[in-house]
């Protein structure tokens, strides 16, 4: 049931593999170099949502911060602790000062008098009031900030990690080569179940504390059982791997596992290990993969029906147990003819 | 119907109760075909060191294996079977049951953390391409039984887990 063999890692594997990789090569032009990118979970990915605001400028420069210390202590805005409560137009522009959210039902005009009714701040230095469309939220990208800036100032508590990985600079080009690495084993697999009549997708799990790939599988619904799509194999292989499994993969040589060394610790599930799959998974997969407590998960390919990012965004949930970081785009060209080969049946 | 569908509730809470006595989220579920039991699951989550090994996936196995005995078509056996489980299917047995074209689920109380038809995501009835058919729920069954076994075990803490870093911190105090 797979090799149980130590030395069986990324290099190792490699070499079983040449005949195919070489012939494969010899057919295909150069693959343009890929990027992996972020995807977002679904407040991160969202654009700003707006909510009314009264606002007011203020006329006389010198009693700015006596009304802000007043409005502050009278009308905090504690629903929108974001906003920054001054906002400076430039130029001849007086400066505006925000008086306090607007609700659901904003009326046209009101007077500072009915809004700033208990007396709590001296109104003098203000002028009339006017309706202002405002971040309803803290914002949690650069993106995000960005847009949220336009409306009124914003805190922002920028995640530098996020921004980095925005930015395409979270990844050193050694930890680029063996993501790739890592996919090619998604790919391959992805190739031999084709071989076998099985749907072109693939997948592999990798403990990132080591760098060992601890379980290959590919697509087994057309043969061992319908909902064995790539991810759920993997996931079933690793626990083959910590002694457990449900089902045996005797004839698809192909699924193969890595049992973890003595001493590494008792693994719990898949818990801060990294997969690989050829394609963007369905929801019984994505989910599988949230009970499963994955870390990472890298993806080829979009697919329609795909939820890391074309439908849901299930990585991300805050109303979920767990979350874990996704990013697509690796080895885009290799996956993405996966799908396109025409399946040897 | 609903005698009968009391019947099966009443096996599907008895597996819920075996689960709990071997340390796993007691749920508990019957797959019935043609008033004929097909399939019978409990989570084996911890026994298998798997996840997605929850009722619902432990009794598609067992109708699937039903069927190649019988020689009996599964896309036939399975549009004519209905699911009794003691708790809401989460989102992935759900999306499971789609992809199975299971039309008709009979469950018990509220899968607050994880439920797939209504409480986190509706993928009972959602508009999804290429992920099997959306079926019809009946909610409600002895749900405050299946309520009961839940809360029981949720306060005892899950032995296989490891144990927190939170906690860990906690203990050295």
């Amino acid at each position: 049931m797979g090799a149980r063999d130590r030395d069986w890692g990324p290099g190792a594997g490699r070499a079983a593999m040449e005949p195919d990789c070489k012939r494969r090569k010899m057919e295909e032009p150069a693959d343009p170099p890929w990027e992996a990118l972020l995807v977002l979970p679904e407040l991160e990915s969202q654009e700003i949502e707006l909510t009314p605001a009264y606002a007011a400028p203020v006329l006389l420069r010198t009693e700015t911060s006596r009304l802000v210390r007043e409005l502050s202590a009278a009308r905090p805005l504690t629903e929108l602790p974001h906003l920054k409560r001054v906002r400076a137009q430039g130029g001849t522009q007086p400066l505006e000062v925000l008086l306090c959210p607007a609700g659901p039902l904003p009326g046209a005009s009101r007077t500072l008098a009915e809004l700033l009714p208990d007396g709590r701040v001296d109104v003098r230095g203000l002028g009339e009031p006017f309706l202002v469309q405002v971040p309803a939220r803290a914002p949690l990208t650069r993106p995000q900030f960005e847009e949220a800036a336009r409306h009124w100032p914003t805190a922002f508590h920028e995640n530098k990690r996020t921004s980095q990985a925005l930015a395409g600079r979270l990844f050193t080009p050694q930890d680029k080569a063996a993501m790739g690495a890592h996919m090619e084993h998604a790919v391959r697999a992805a190739r031999r179940g084709a071989e076998l009549g099985m749907v072109p997708a693939g997948a592999a799990v990798v403990d990132p504390a080591t760098g060992q790939v601890l379980a290959v599988g590919h697509d087994c619904r057309n043969g061992l059982h319908p909902l064995l799509h790539a991810a759920m194999v993997c996931i079933d292989l690793v626990a083959c791997g910590q002694g457990g499994g449900a089902y045996s993969y005797l004839d698809y040589p192909a699924c193969s596992f890595l049992p973890p060394l003595p001493g590494d610790g008792l693994p719990y599930i898949c818990t801060g290990y990294d997969l690989y799959l050829t394609r963007e998974p369905c929801v019984m997969c994505a989910m599988a993969l949230v009970h499963s407590r994955i870390q990472r998960v890298f993806y080829g390919v979009s697919s329609p029906h795909g939820t890391l990012g074309t439908g849901y965004r299930l990585h991300g949930r805050q109303d979920l147990n767990h979350r874990y970081e996704v990013f697509r785009g690796i080895l885009e060209g290799p996956c993405r003819r996966l799908g396109q080969e025409p399946a040897a049946r | 119907m609903e005698v009968a569908a009391e019947r099966w509730m009443d096996r599907a809470l008895r597996m819920a109760k075996e689960a709990l006595e071997n340390g796993e989220v007691p749920v508990g579920c019957l797959m019935v075909y043609n008033n004929e039991i097909l399939g019978k699951g409990r989570n084996e989550v911890n026994e298998t060191k798997n996840a997605t090994r929850h009722a619902e996936m432990v009794a598609i196995d067992q109708v699937l294996d039903w069927c190649h005995q019988h020689d009996k078509d599964p896309a036939e056996v399975f549009a004519h079977t209905v699911l009794y489980v003691t708790v809401e299917p989460c989102i992935m047995c759900a999306a499971a049951l789609r992809l199975m074209k299971i039309p008709l689920v009979v469950y018990g109380c509220q899968n607050e953390r994880f439920g797939g038809c209504g409480s986190v995501l509706n993928i009972s009835s959602a508009n999804l391409t290429d992920t099997g058919e959306p079926f019809q729920c009946i909610a409600g069954y002895r749900a405050e039984e299946a309520v009961d076994m839940l809360k029981t075990f949720y306060r005892q803490e899950n032995p296989n887990a490891p144990k927190s870093k939170v906690r860990k911190k906690e203990c050295h105090k």
